[in-house]
């Protein structure tokens, strides 16, 4: 007998009982649906906590806190458990926030000493700037809006602590997305005078909100903003490369910190050692994350158990459908070997039947399951947006969809072995039935 | 029943011979002997009826010849196997190729159609699909169902179900084929029309028949008969 055949004759079989085999269907399903569903509400979880411990950034994040040049940051990039490095370059600029663009280049000349004029609505701003293409490495998280375009100065965002400071409540982030400012970058000595200041002015627009931990600063903008507004302050007359807002920036190279990636959580220790080796003072939280990843992996054991017992229950039941289905067709599959079906001919028809049950009953489930914690997830992300508080994906990941479906199939086969085995092995002479 | 010439290829009736042939079942009350010592040979071709009282042997009997269980002791021979030398996958390579069984509770799948049943033996065989429609369909004509071919065992009548497994014993070209009591749940004229088609078969098909019957009157209509008495046969 083919398999194409025994597949069919499977079907048939248990078209014989459709009500028997849709309550078994039901039960796998029941099942099928109890593990999805717990798995990816854990999954979304842990997802949910492991952002929240790394800020939105890799889990596998390494931060650099000393000024770095080009050469080092070669070097950093070619460490052997280095996946990525992301530079960070900040600076302070005078940031007007009332639209008025400031015409004239010369605040000096009043000999009120060093500290520029700022003109009323401007506060002076940490910026930080980092390669916008990158931020994917980054612990950035999208509040409103969206992130610069890569390499543009004209656009910027602004993060928590500029909205702290202007009193922009949580869940109110949108409504500075589409303001402008203006920067201000200050030189020193412009003119060959020592006691004058002058800004060059730009405009941006702010695109988005953000929570980020890259480095501290109000303002996240792309790199060549915060290297360019650098390189025009360090042109004045002051200390050889002085940002007269910070007083430095100058010396040590262009960037003031890296953003490490490591090749994964295991790699971390290696990579901060390999940095330190260069003389580079780094911190990372994967000493919290991994406690919490076992945690968390204690928690989905546990889950996965419970969903796995119902899966195992269902299986149970699949092997007792079975076995009554064998107690049944013991004459018919008598007649089958009367006729000529060989042993595992008949093994293989009720093999097919339990995996068809499994596999019918584990999609159903998977499918169930995720609806289930896509409606859990939906009442989550209501109680979290009335707290004020970002929402939650749930998604189904590859290898709980896969795990559902084929697991409940291995579980069905396994399940419905014995009862194959006993029909197999059930005597041709049943054929001829009692007497 | 119309001559299956077109069908061809139908071979040679198969000779049985069988000797010293014994069976024991063991029984929680002690063993039970239910063939002593029976031997008799039939020529390819032959009809024979097997009579005998209930628990006579008779049913043991045709399962041996028909290769559903091993002979335990003594020697039979069916159309060039040695049935007493075949494991469970050779048996059921031999029922499937020189055997058809016509029992009396019929034996047809209920899930199936009159030509899927026809069609189960020719898809155990690994008749492709095509020719097995067709050799079906041909069958079925031959024993007077074309017209329900497409109806469910339980809408056909007793004869016609019985119909439907004669037309089935004959899917893979049987040459020996085995009715255990073929009328036992027909009515007289239904019974009447089964025995013609059976009683056709060595003639027009060159199949050795042996029909298993406790009634007096399907037994007279074979030209031989063996009759079973306590496990010994003890007729002509």
């Amino acid at each position: 007998m083919s398999w194409a055949d025994a597949v069919l004759f499977a079907a048939r079989g248990l078209l014989r009982r459709r009500g028997r085999a849709v309550l078994t269907l039901v039960a796998v399903a029941l099942a099928a649906a109890l593990l999805t569903a717990l798995l990816m509400i854990t999954e979304t979880g842990r997802s949910r906590v492991l952002d929240q411990l790394s800020r939105g950034g890799p889990l596998a994040g390494v931060r650099v806190d000393a000024a770095v040049d080009d050469g080092v940051l070669r070097r950093v990039r070619a460490l052997p458990d280095v996946a990525a490095v992301v530079p960070i370059a900040t600076t302070r600029l005078l940031v007007a926030t009332d639209g008025v663009v400031v015409a004239d280049v010369d605040e000096g000349g009043d000999g009120a000493g060093a500290a520029p004029a700022v003109r009323p609505g401007a506060d002076v701003e940490g910026i930080v700037g980092v390669d916008i293409a990158q931020a994917d490495n980054l612990p950035i998280t999208v509040l409103a809006g969206r992130l610069p375009e890569p390499g543009t100065t004209t656009e910027v965002a602004v993060d928590q602590r500029w909205l702290e400071r202007r009193g922009v409540a949580q869940g109110e982030e949108a409504g500075v997305v589409g303001t402008e400012v203006v920067l201000g970058a200050v030189r020193e000595g412009a003119g060959g005078r020592r006691d004058s200041l002058a800004a060059r002015w730009t405009r941006a627009l702010v695109v988005g909100a953000v929570a980020q931990e890259a480095a501290a600063g109000g303002v996240l903008a792309p790199l060549p903003v915060v290297l360019d507004a650098r390189a025009w302050a360090a042109g004045g007359a002051g200390p050889a490369g002085e940002d007269p807002l910070t007083g430095g920036g100058g010396e040590g190279g262009p960037y003031e910190g890296l953003f490490v990636v490591a090749q994964g959580l295991n790699q971390v220790d290696e990579a901060r050692q390999q940095l330190s080796a260069l003389g580079l003072p780094n911190e990372a939280p994967e000493n919290l994350i991994a406690s919490v990843l076992r945690y968390l992996h204690v928690v989905e054991l546990v889950l996965a158990s419970i969903g796995v017992i119902a899966l195992v229950i269902a299986a149970l039941g699949i092997a007792n459908a079975l076995l009554a289905a064998v107690r049944e067709r013991r004459r018919e599959i008598g007649v089958l070997k009367a006729i000529g079906a060989r042993d595992r001919d008949v093994r293989r028809v009720f093999l097919f039947e339990a995996v068809a049950l499994g596999l019918g009953g584990g999609l159903a489930g998977t499918v169930l399951g995720w609806a289930i914690a896509r409606g859990v997830g939906a009442v989550v992300n209501d109680y979290l947006s009335a707290q004020g508080l970002a929402g939650v994906t749930v998604a189904l990941p590859p290898a709980v969809l896969g795990g559902g479906i084929l697991g409940s199939a291995v579980l069905a086969l396994l399940a419905g072995t014995v009862p194959a085995v006993r029909a197999a092995r059930l005597p041709a002479r049943d054929a001829m039935g009692e007497g | 029943m119309s001559s299956p010439s077109s069908s061809g290829g139908d071979g040679a009736g198969a000779g049985v011979e069988v000797r010293e042939l014994s069976h024991r079942y063991e029984r929680p009350e002690g063993r039970l002997t239910v063939l002593d010592g029976v031997g008799f040979s039939i020529p390819p071709g032959g009809h024979v009826a097997l009579t005998g009282a209930s628990g006579a042997g008779k049913s043991t009997l045709l399962s041996i010849l028909g290769g559903l269980e091993p002979p335990q002791s003594g020697h039979v021979h069916v159309g060039g196997h040695d049935l007493d030398g075949l494991d469970g996958d050779e048996l059921a390579s031999y029922r499937r190729r020189t055997v058809g069984f016509v029992f009396q509770h019929f034996g047809l799948l209920e899930t199936l159609t009159a030509s899927e049943n026809v069609e189960v033996a020719l898809t155990l065989a690994g008749t492709r699909a095509r020719a097995r429609r067709a050799r079906a369909a041909e069958l079925l004509a031959a024993v007077g169902l074309a017209d329900r071919a497409g109806h469910r065992p339980g809408a056909l009548s007793g004869g016609e179900r019985q119909r439907v497994a004669i037309a089935r014993a004959l899917a893979n070209r049987s040459r020996l084929v085995l009715a255990d009591e073929p009328t036992g749940n027909l009515d007289e004229r239904a019974a009447t029309r089964v025995l013609d088609l059976l009683e056709q078969l060595p003639a027009e098909r060159g199949c050795t028949l042996v029909v298993v019957t406790h009634d007096r009157s399907v037994a007279e209509r074979a030209p031989a008969r063996l009759h079973l008495d306590e496990g010994r046969l003890s007729g002509p």
